[in-house]
């Protein structure tokens, strides 16, 4: 169970999450939602301790994330494995070692620095490859992908940190239509087939609604909504939006003045 | 506690295997690579020390030497020539600087030929690279003791020296950085109806500019001891002191120096990283 209490976040002057208490039973699928800019990316890398609060208390199973140190903070951030908008493998390196990336929480430096990594670990990295489909580019440089592959390389990566948890920052930002059902679907097989908690910041409702088992709304760095998909209605959605209601939002006859449906019809 | 991959993974162990055996099995050759490189470096190292005579015996006669010139060096002391000193070094600094300028404003034109994708035409791109190769395969200190020899003794030859070798490095590093750049910014101004000469001003340059100026801000540092060098050939500035006190054996008076040039080299290392910092750092701000 992952616990948020009063977490807040300032920039300077600007508060970027502004008292955020969240409770995440493990094993849910949780989209993040709202617009640009709204602290969804900020809360996220909190919770990995990417970025660290202004005040506010991060707990998880009983340990206070919060507080964490240098080799504890390391396993931490194993544990709660991110997947970024841009990927952010290591582009000249070929993939099977991109994967390995996710073990070097748990391999002593000397073995990961020389790059002797176990039988075991290799198994699986590419057990984590086949999952997705991709075990054959193993030997390719990350850089040679597409971007739909390397998300996929980044979730095995994500994967073989064998975490509790998958915090993904906007993971199909940046991918066409197709590959970002590819990507969600193996974020969705993460969640039900091995049981990891996702967070996921989406800013496309469709696929929050389509995917997620719970939403949480955030408009300027607080919580407006929490509830099923089914609860969020037009109403609440567009006052999370605002005015990019309509571009992330697929309801044809809310965008066409009535009168036009009517001709058309 | 087994994760559901653990458990996938060394469940179907063999499978993995059989579907992967390069991952698993390095070949031979790949296998031998890694410490056949490091036997034959450790090798040649010897060899070379053999050949060179080393010895540690010398070593210890050496240091033991050194240690008494310090006893002679302390206190430092100018010996009443310190105004003169001063004004060599301000000669020293002013060739390494007009010399490096010289040279990376003549490598900028040179290096454009040099740039495979600036310059298509493949011969151009040869003779420009090798040009640039030859140039820069002569050190400073022999184009000092050329230039000495063409244009007579003093700062004027020093400055001439540092531009010629510079000159190659530049052409050599610039034309790298350009080739090294993002295509894509390149594609974005011909699509938008740019020229050729555009692409270059507008899609090569503003990425390598940093780049270019970071070299150039190092090797004035970098020539400010260079330019102390090539002093002790004729080539003006501080070095000619230098040269002369080491002969004489006025052991003080070489501390004094080394400790000017020292305090000189490390107050234009804090300069040009704040300039770096000032011009580079900010991102915000267009080339």
């Amino acid at each position: 169970m992952l616990r948020l209490e009063g977490l807040v976040k300032n920039f300077g002057d600007k508060r970027a999450v502004d008292n955020v208490s969240l409770a995440v039973p493990a094993g849910q699928l949780v989209g993040v939602i709202g617009r640009s800019g709204a602290g969804k990316s900020t809360l996220l890398r909190m919770i990995n301790r990417l970025v660290d609060p202004t005040s506010g208390r991060i707990e998880y199973d009983g340990i206070d994330v919060t507080a964490l140190q240098r080799a504890d903070l390391r396993a931490w951030r194993a544990r709660s494995a991110m997947i970024f908008q841009q990927f952010n493998l290591v582009g000249r390196l070929d993939v099977l070692t991109n994967v390995l990336m996710g073990r070097l929480n748990k391999v002593s430096t000397t073995r990961s620095v020389l790059k002797l990594w176990s039988d075991e670990d290799k198994a699986l990295a590419l057990a984590a490859l086949e999952q997705f489909g991709i075990a054959g580019i193993a030997a390719q440089r990350a850089e040679s992908l597409s971007g739909g592959q390397q998300q996929r390389v980044a979730i095995a990566r994500a994967l073989v940190q064998e975490p509790d948890m998958i915090l993904a920052d906007e993971p199909v930002a940046s991918l066409d239509p197709r590959n970002t059902r590819i990507v969600m679907d193996a974020l969705r097989r993460v969640n039900r087939h091995f049981g990891i908690t996702v967070l996921c910041n989406l800013h496309s409702l469709d696929l929050a609604r389509e995917y997620c088992d719970r939403l949480v709304g955030i408009s300027a760095g607080r919580v407006v909504f929490d509830d099923v998909p089914a609860a969020l209605t037009e109403h609440v959605a567009r006052e999370l939006y605002g005015l990019e209601a309509d571009e992330v939002m697929d309801m044809p006859a809310s965008r066409a003045p009535a009168g036009v449906v009517a001709v058309a019809a | 506690m087994r994760s559901p991959l653990r458990a996938a993974a060394t469940n179907d162990l063999a499978g993995i295997r059989a579907r992967h055996p390069d991952v698993f099995a390095l070949s031979p050759a790949q296998r031998l690579t890694g410490p056949a490189i490091v036997a034959i470096g450790v090798g040649l190292a010897l060899y070379a020390l053999w050949r060179l005579e080393f010895s540690f015996e010398r070593i210890g006669t050496g240091i033991v030497q050194l240690g008494y010139f310090l006893t002679l060096m302390v206190p430092p002391s100018s010996g009443g020539k310190f105004a003169m000193y001063l004004g060599a070094l301000a000669e020293t600094l002013a060739i390494a600087f007009l010399g490096t300028l010289v040279a990376a404003v003549l490598a900028v034109p040179a290096a454009l030929l040099a740039a495979r994708n600036v310059v298509a035409n493949r011969v151009v791109h040869f003779l420009a690279r090798r040009g640039l190769d030859s140039i820069r395969g002569i050190d400073t200190l022999i184009w000092a003791l050329i230039f000495v020899s063409a244009v007579g003794l003093g700062p004027f030859a020093g400055m001439l020296a540092i531009a010629a070798a510079d000159f190659g490095a530049f052409g050599k590093l610039f034309s790298e950085a350009m080739e090294n750049s993002d295509r894509k910014p390149v594609d974005g101004v011909l699509a938008s109806g740019g020229s050729e000469i555009h692409a270059v001003r507008f899609g090569v340059l503003p990425q390598v500019f940093p780049v270019m100026l970071s070299q150039v801000l190092y090797y004035i540092e970098s020539n400010t001891r260079s330019a102390t060098i090539i002093g002790i050939v004729g080539a003006g500035g501080i070095g000619l002191h230098l040269a002369e006190e080491i002969r004489t054996l006025e052991w003080s008076r070489v501390a004094f120096l080394v400790l000017m040039i020292l305090v000189t080299v490390a107050a234009i290392d804090s300069v040009s990283a704040r300039v770096r910092f000032a011009i580079i750092g900010d991102r915000r701000r267009a080339a």
